[in-house]
């Protein structure tokens, strides 16, 4: 049976084959019960931090973790070295629920066979890594959001004081979720390393978001603006004493660890067998 | 130019070896038909084909171009063991979800063709987790299907099927190289089926090409062979084995002479030693027994 045809080879450029794949992944995830589960979890963190320490104790009395507001979304000087949790417990903590979304989001395409699919038609590497890493940025500052909305309604319920620098603030909020991208890019690389363990991949995603290691860092070295250069120093150094520039250093984090992850998950991608 | 040209492909897992110097010539317009038993070497070797592992040594050229070529790789569709599809989506969101990734253009007109190709027009709103195996079976090849590949490479679509899930999915891979004049590298156990649809073959063994042939060459290679039936079944074979080379009994209760010179000859000389033959027929051995042999000739038995 012989019946073939004339050959044209062309494959759709770059920018056509990241905003098919965007499309997908962007479908999946508005698709998915997870992301909203995740949105949700975000919003009542906050609730129940600020509702839990604003109840009455035993003698009748209220010892508050946070004096203001605000607190629950950022602590009020970049402090690398936590010395209590209510400096720890704030919109970092997304973060931390991120990875496991990312894992389960990524752990996801493994699972269902997509990723064979996909990397059997033109499909390259390095457009599934940006793929992956521009939508959980964008699902994890969507969690920022509804935390920091969540932190807000928690906060007038609990009758926490809002004083505030509006500039401070609104720095310290897009600071963060700047922060999103190189945090996402970590575990999308994160995920592709341990793409054949599941498991290993949500732990390692916990591991990293906690900061243990920078804290690990912190405590030996201090207070030291030098860890900025990592994801979490610059996630601390947006603080409720943040301005402009600060918002500039995280995108430059951000944006700079984004492309490095990205370009090592490549290259993992590239030199090892899919499945 | 052939579809698929791999000259000394090797694979390695570790200490094993999967694949082992591997040669293929699959040409233009072929239904090849790959063949061999369960750890030949046959999905890993298609994996290396659509680009989904690595070889450790060896070239695999694609029309012409390497295979990792993404023009080329723009035109291969595939299909390995399962297709890669969400549980909880329709087919229909799954269909779109791929012809989104490969940039498809007018998306709705492919995936409407790809499902009327695979006879799955009425299925298109099911979730993909509700559909039998071999309704997934067929969306896997709409997948396959979907971006008008010039080669299909199919591992395993038939195994698992019922008899009239083979004959749709038959039907299928041949309405898709008269339609889409594609070539097809298909793999199977089910040699019965492979060898209705088939115009190319390749046998693989240990990691190795043992044979590659066209379906005229087989259809030369395959013996003709007279089966016969008797009263006195242990007595004729007797017989027969003292004047012919090869005499076997089948399954199915026949005595098979493989080099006589006619069927009359035979019923002479039974007759001229006492025995009445009750049943006789002339066949050809089919792609399941030439494997079969040539694999007994391969293990030296």
């Amino acid at each position: 049976m012989k019946n073939t045809r004339e050959l044209k080879f062309e494959s759709p450029s770059f920018f056509q084959r990241l905003k098919g794949m965007l499309g997908v992944d962007f479908y999946r995830l508005f698709h998915t019960p997870m992301f909203y589960i995740f949105l949700a979890i975000a919003a009542i963190i906050p609730a129940m931090i600020l509702g839990m320490t604003g109840m009455e104790n035993a003698e009748g009395g209220i010892d508050r973790l946070y004096d203001n507001t605000w607190q629950i979304i950022a602590a009020d000087t970049p402090l690398y070295v936590v010395k209590d949790i209510a400096e720890y417990a704030n919109m970092n903590m997304v973060f931390i629920f991120g990875g496991i979304m990312v894992s389960i989001f990524i752990g996801h395409d493994y699972k269902s066979g997509y990723v064979k699919q996909l990397f059997t038609t033109h499909a390259k590497k390095q457009d599934y890594m940006m793929s992956k890493t521009l939508v959980c940025a964008f699902a994890m500052a969507c969690m920022c959001i509804t935390y920091l909305f969540g932190g807000v309604i928690a906060g007038a319920l609990t009758q926490t004081s809002f004083a505030v620098n509006v500039g401070s603030l609104v720095s310290a909020i897009l600071g963060k979720i700047v922060m999103s991208l190189g945090w996402a890019s970590l575990y999308t690389f994160l995920n592709i390393i341990f793409r054949k363990y599941f498991g290993i991949s949500i732990a390692s995603s916990f591991f990293f978001g906690t900061g243990i290691l920078i804290i690990g860092a912190a405590a030996i070295i201090g207070n030291n603006s030098a860890l900025n250069i990592f994801l979490y120093g610059s996630s601390v150094y947006a603080c409720l004493s943040s301005d402009f520039f600060t918002v500039l250093i995280c995108l430059a984090v951000s944006v700079t660890w984004a492309i490095i992850y990205n370009v090592l998950g490549t290259l993992i991608l590239s030199k090892s067998d899919v499945y | 130019m052939n579809a698929i040209e791999i000259r000394n492909l090797s694979k390695n897992f570790g200490e094993k070896q999967a694949v082992n110097g591997l040669n293929m010539t699959v040409p233009m317009g072929a239904i090849y038909g790959f063949i061999g038993e369960n750890g030949s070497g046959k999905s890993t070797t298609e994996k290396m084909i659509c680009g989904l592992i690595h070889p450790s040594g060896g070239q695999i050229k694609l029309f012409g171009k390497d295979h990792t070529d993404a023009d080329v790789r723009a035109k291969v569709g595939v299909l390995i063991e399962t297709p890669g599809c969400f549980q909880n989506y329709s087919v229909w969101n799954n269909l779109m979800l791929q012809a989104a990734n490969l940039s498809i253009q007018n998306a709705e007109t492919e995936v409407r063709k790809v499902l009327k190709t695979v006879r799955m027009e009425g299925a298109a709103s099911n979730k993909y987790k509700n559909c039998s195996l071999g309704m997934k079976q067929r969306i896997g090849i709409a997948m396959a299907l979907l971006g008008d590949p010039t080669l299909l490479v199919l591992d395993e679509p038939i195994n698992g099927l019922d008899a009239d899930g083979m004959r749709i999915m038959r039907e299928v891979l041949v309405d898709i190289t008269k339609n889409y004049g594609c070539t097809v590298v298909v793999s199977s156990h089910i040699l019965g089926e492979l060898e209705k649809i088939a115009t190319h073959y390749g046998i693989i063994r240990g990691g190795r090409m043992i044979k590659e042939m066209t379906a005229e060459e087989l259809e030369t290679s395959c013996r003709t062979y007279v089966a016969l039936q008797t009263r006195d079944m242990s007595r004729t074979k007797a017989l027969l084995a003292c004047k012919y080379s090869r005499v076997e009994e089948d399954e199915s209760g026949y005595i098979r002479v493989y080099d006589a010179e006619s069927p009359e000859g035979i019923v002479t000389y039974l007759y001229e030693n006492g025995i009445l033959v009750s049943e006789i027929k002339t066949a050809k051995i089919g792609l399941e027994e030439y494997y079969i042999d040539l694999m007994k000739e391969k293990e030296g038995r």
